[in-house]
């Protein structure tokens, strides 16, 4: 069975059209961070979090104005599929105060439906701000050993292009999240630490793909004229679409089975994840190959490629 | 053909090591079945006892579960440096607690060490840290160099205790580490009770015995309290401008600025009996107020006002807390105490906690009951009054009673607390996530279905896509996921949820390195290759592309294992383990198995699909 196999898009021709389409996907993505805002899990924004399971079905509604009449602040959603809800406040108090006052309030008002406090997280504000620092690191970190990694490689126009994919990619995803934010209750879109866990895998995943298509420009490359070079880049993402279209595929079929399986408390990475696959195959194919094209095409220079087979 | 044995060898020697490594989990979880399926207990106990020592082995060599599938507490603990050098200091003036002030300030941003940023902020205003800190003949390094030491040892010595106090409580495999120059990180596994655990772990158990005032003294110290508070209160304030009222350290005025919603007066009661006593729904309001400097300086000279530990009860069932007016410099600490014991009372109604001392303690105990017949001496820990008994007799054998506790619970943990000893200065809790066991088998649940599922969806695909050598895809695919599981067994790293879902991710990225050589593969023998030449040109030329992968998701795994925090390394783990084995098993074993095909003739052309 082949997909994909005798293709012979023009990709380079056309690349104007997906730099609009990326540059779209930014620009509203953008817009919602700096608007709406991103929907920060307790990791990064401190406070507490509880997981209560009832016995039978309960109205979300009933348990929130139960718990805020008990003097919790803070906001309570569906969590799961099966009676359970999350509790996410910034309570400061001792956990255990916290725990009484829920088990007390539910257990007075909520007669006949026995709840159980299947886990409580808090985290305080300096813990929260670590994280931050944390995450913000390790992004950085992996993509300047990135830039490094491909500049050795290849050629720092290559380097540069691939890095600018993954921005394009983190961003996109993200601008997803703030879009999609706490719209559906299945899937609450909470930017945690997994979420960075996602980041940092899609762009490892992400650049894989770009090398690829990297690796066989470099093999047709070698000893031919800058003018052959549109012909060159073209026939080289013709020829690695399948190899690309099928990698990719293989792990969406992991990440959707997560989607699917893993309970609440994956679901959002595997959404980060799914969507980064998603975003860094396009944007292997469609950004990081045509901008070395333009790039050598402002500069002139033809291109020289260390390494390779 | 030499290259093929020496490959077949070492495969079958990998296969041999995973099983054998993941053994042990499996019998642990048939020996638990077993141990589950008895009628009574009798017989379990019987067999558990007859197989003992099998069950031990099966249980330390199992594979570990995280705390998010097992259930259990995290914790991350905070030693307080400040306190720590507020109590090295000497010559303290208001100037000092202002710049204390000011380092807690900037320290809650910032991760830096907390001796540099004392040292700094003293530098900008000029002053030696010898004025306040051990010699004036010092040197601000040498100073700094010893706050330094002192902190280490402190946060050290913080830990041991605190591991001497969970091994006293009982707790199967605590995990206790110190991150950083501050922090304490505990996991303990099964924990039902986390309100008990964290009474354990917080309490300071500074034990100090201190001489009570006389009641005249007390009295009059209100007095003059009640006075000092202006007649009347500000109207209308919310409630939080109390805390923005607290006043700066060193101002002259006593005038106490409340605005809250009480005067001190209103909640401080005596009792014809001459005791001072507050109500129980004041309790925290006056703790809040006791502690405050301009209410300090209103009272005779080494003096404190403490409150009790626990409230008593009238006949009418309304509770309140005894105040005492004690001596601040103690006449005795606890490091005197060697032995602590939790026992029920002569009446045998009320539990109570047995101290004996050294011989220095002893000796000074004697003397002190001795010089103060027919005084009160407070038993103060952490800073409450547990008891005040009056000295009958002087008591020359160094032993002391802590009564005034609730429960046999509570004596026990003190008996802990005692005798691992005092922590070097407070601990604070700055997070806590504590996972309740159903939720835990919850996860084990989720995780398992995701592994099967993960595993069957990218199997079936890759026989349907690339037919026999898919075959040859999923065999390696098995073999990755044992040696990831018996890597996580061997070395005795836990797999979380995160965990779980980086083995089913590493699923569908092995059979990339797969895809990568077979796509390859397809183009060789279009190209009319034979297919022998082409299986060794697609292992060839697909190799630098693997190998980038691999090293790109290794390095990004890595980055998450060392800036993680939690469940989240696990993840950071299995993704490691996965895409190093799957190097391993994409590119030797797929390539001798289809050695092994071609030399049956097991191969076509088609084989690739």
């Amino acid at each position: 069975m082949r997909v994909f196999q005798k293709t012979n898009f023009n990709f380079i021709k056309h690349r104007r059209i997906a730099y609009i389409i990326s540059c779209v996907l930014l620009v509203s993505g953008m817009v919602s961070l700096f608007t709406k805002g991103l929907n920060y899990g307790i990791d990064f924004k401190g406070g507490s979090e509880v997981v209560i399971r009832f016995d039978k079905p309960v109205d979300v509604g009933a348990v929130r104005a139960i718990i805020s009449s008990a003097g919790v602040n803070g906001s309570v959603k569906q969590y799961g599929m099966d009676r359970s809800v999350l509790l996410r406040t910034d309570y400061h108090g001792e956990t255990t105060n916290l725990k009484a006052l829920i088990t007390n309030s539910l257990t007075s008002r909520l007669q006949g439906n026995p709840a159980q406090i299947l886990s409580i997280q808090a985290v305080g504000p300096s813990i929260a701000a670590d994280m931050k620092m944390s995450a913000i690191k390790a992004l950085a970190a992996s993509l300047i050993g990135i830039l490094l990694y491909v500049s050795i490689r290849f050629e720092f126009k290559f380097a540069a292009a691939g890095v600018i994919a993954i921005f394009h990619d983190v961003l996109t995803v993200l601008g997803l999240f703030s879009l999609l934010g706490g719209l559906f209750d299945f899937m609450p879109l909470e930017v945690d630490q997994s979420i960075i866990a996602a980041f940092l895998t899609i762009a490892g995943y992400s650049i894989t793909d770009t090398v690829v298509v990297y690796d066989r420009i470099r093999e047709r490359i070698r000893g031919q004229k800058p003018s052959d070079y549109e012909r060159i880049f073209n026939e080289s993402m013709n020829q690695t679409l399948s190899r690309t279209i099928i990698t990719s595929g293989t792990v969406m079929i992991s990440v959707i089975i997560l989607f699917i399986f893993a309970g609440p408390a994956i679901r959002g990475f595997a959404f980060a994840m799914c969507a980064g696959i998603l975003i860094g195959t396009y944007s292997s194919i469609f950004v990081a190959a045509p901008l070395v094209f333009d790039w050598q095409q402002r500069s002139n220079a033809p291109i020289k490629l260390r390494g390779g087979v | 053909m030499k290259n093929n044995s020496f490959k077949l060898i070492l495969i079958a020697v990998v296969a041999l090591v995973s099983v054998w490594s993941i053994w042990p989990t499996y019998r642990d979880q048939a020996l638990t079945k077993k141990l589950a399926s008895f009628h009574s207990s009798e017989d379990s106990l019987k067999y558990a006892l007859d197989h003992r020592s099998e069950i031990e082995q099966a249980k330390e060599k199992s594979l570990k579960l995280g705390l998010d599938l097992r259930g259990g507490m995290h914790l991350v603990m905070e030693v307080d440096l400040f306190d720590l050098i507020e109590q090295k200091a000497w010559n303290k003036d208001a100037n000092f607690y202002r710049i204390m002030a000011n380092v807690r300030k900037t320290a809650v941003n910032s991760g830096d060490n907390v001796v540099e940023l004392l040292a700094a902020e003293f530098k900008k205003e000029n002053i030696r840290l010898s004025r306040y800190f051990y010699d004036i003949r010092n040197t601000d390094q040498e100073i700094i160099d010893k706050l330094n030491k002192e902190s280490q040892d402190a946060l050290v010595r913080a830990k041991e205790i605190i591991r001497n106090r969970i091994d006293q409580y009982g707790v199967a495999e605590p995990v206790i580490q110190t991150q950083g120059s501050r922090r304490i990180i505990i996991e303990l596994s099964g924990v039902t009770d986390e309100a008990r655990v964290r009474r354990l772990l917080k309490g300071t158990a500074k034990l100090e015995f201190r001489l009570v005032k006389e009641p005249e003294l007390l009295l009059r110290a209100i007095e003059r309290i009640n006075l000092a508070q202006p007649p009347s209160t500000v109207q209308n304030a919310p409630a939080d401008s109390a805390v923005a009222a607290a006043p700066v350290a060193g101002q002259a005025t006593p005038a106490v600025k409340t605005s809250a919603p009480r005067k001190l007066s209103d909640v401080i009661g005596v009792m014809q009996n001459g005791l001072v006593f507050t109500p129980d729904y004041a309790h925290d309001y006056v703790a809040s107020m006791l502690s405050r400097e301009e209410l300090r300086m209103l009272l005779p000279q080494d003096t404190e006002l403490l409150l009790a530990a626990k409230p008593l009860k009238t006949e009418k069932g309304e509770k309140y807390y005894p105040i005492y007016l004690v001596q601040k410099t103690p006449e005795l600490t606890g490091g005197v105490i060697t032995e602590a014991k939790a026992t029920f009372g002569a009446d045998n109604a009320q539990p109570e906690v047995l101290m004996s001392m050294n011989e220095e303690g002893t000796s000074k105990w004697a003397r002190i009951t001795g010089a103060n017949i027919g005084k009160q001496i407070a038993i103060v820990l952490d800073g409450s009054v547990y008891s005040a008994p009056v000295v009958q007799s002087r008591i020359p054998s160094g032993n002391s009673v802590i009564n005034g506790i609730s429960g046999l619970d509570e004596a026990k943990d003190l008996e802990i607390i005692l005798k691992a000893g005092a922590l070097p200065a407070p601990v604070r809790i700055l997070e806590e996530r504590t996972v309740g066991p159903s939720l835990g088998s919850d996860y084990i649940r989720a995780g398992l279905q995701s592994l099967l599922w993960g595993f069957t969806a990218v199997a079936v695909f890759m026989i349907f896509y690339y037919h026999k050598a898919g075959i040859a895809a999923d065999l390696a695919l098995v073999l990755n996921i044992l040696i990831v599981i018996s890597v996580l067994a061997g070395f005795s790293a836990a797999l979380t949820l995160p965990g779980i879902a980086g083995i089913v991710l590493t699923m569908g990225m092995a059979v990339d390195a797969n895809v990568l050589i077979y796509e390859r593969v397809r183009e060789e023998l279009n190209e009319g290759k034979a297919l022998r030449l082409a299986i060794d040109a697609g292992y060839n030329r697909a190799f630098s592309s693997i190998l980038d992968s691999h090293v790109t998701t290794l390095a990004a795994a890595f980055l998450l294992y060392v800036y993680g925090i939690g469940p989240i390394q696990g993840f950071a783990v299995t993704l490691m383990i996965g895409t190093g084995a799957s190097l391993f098993t994409a590119i030797v074993v797929t390539r001798v198995i289809f050695d092994l095909m071609l030399g049956g003739k097991f191969m076509t052309d088609k084989s690739f699909g």
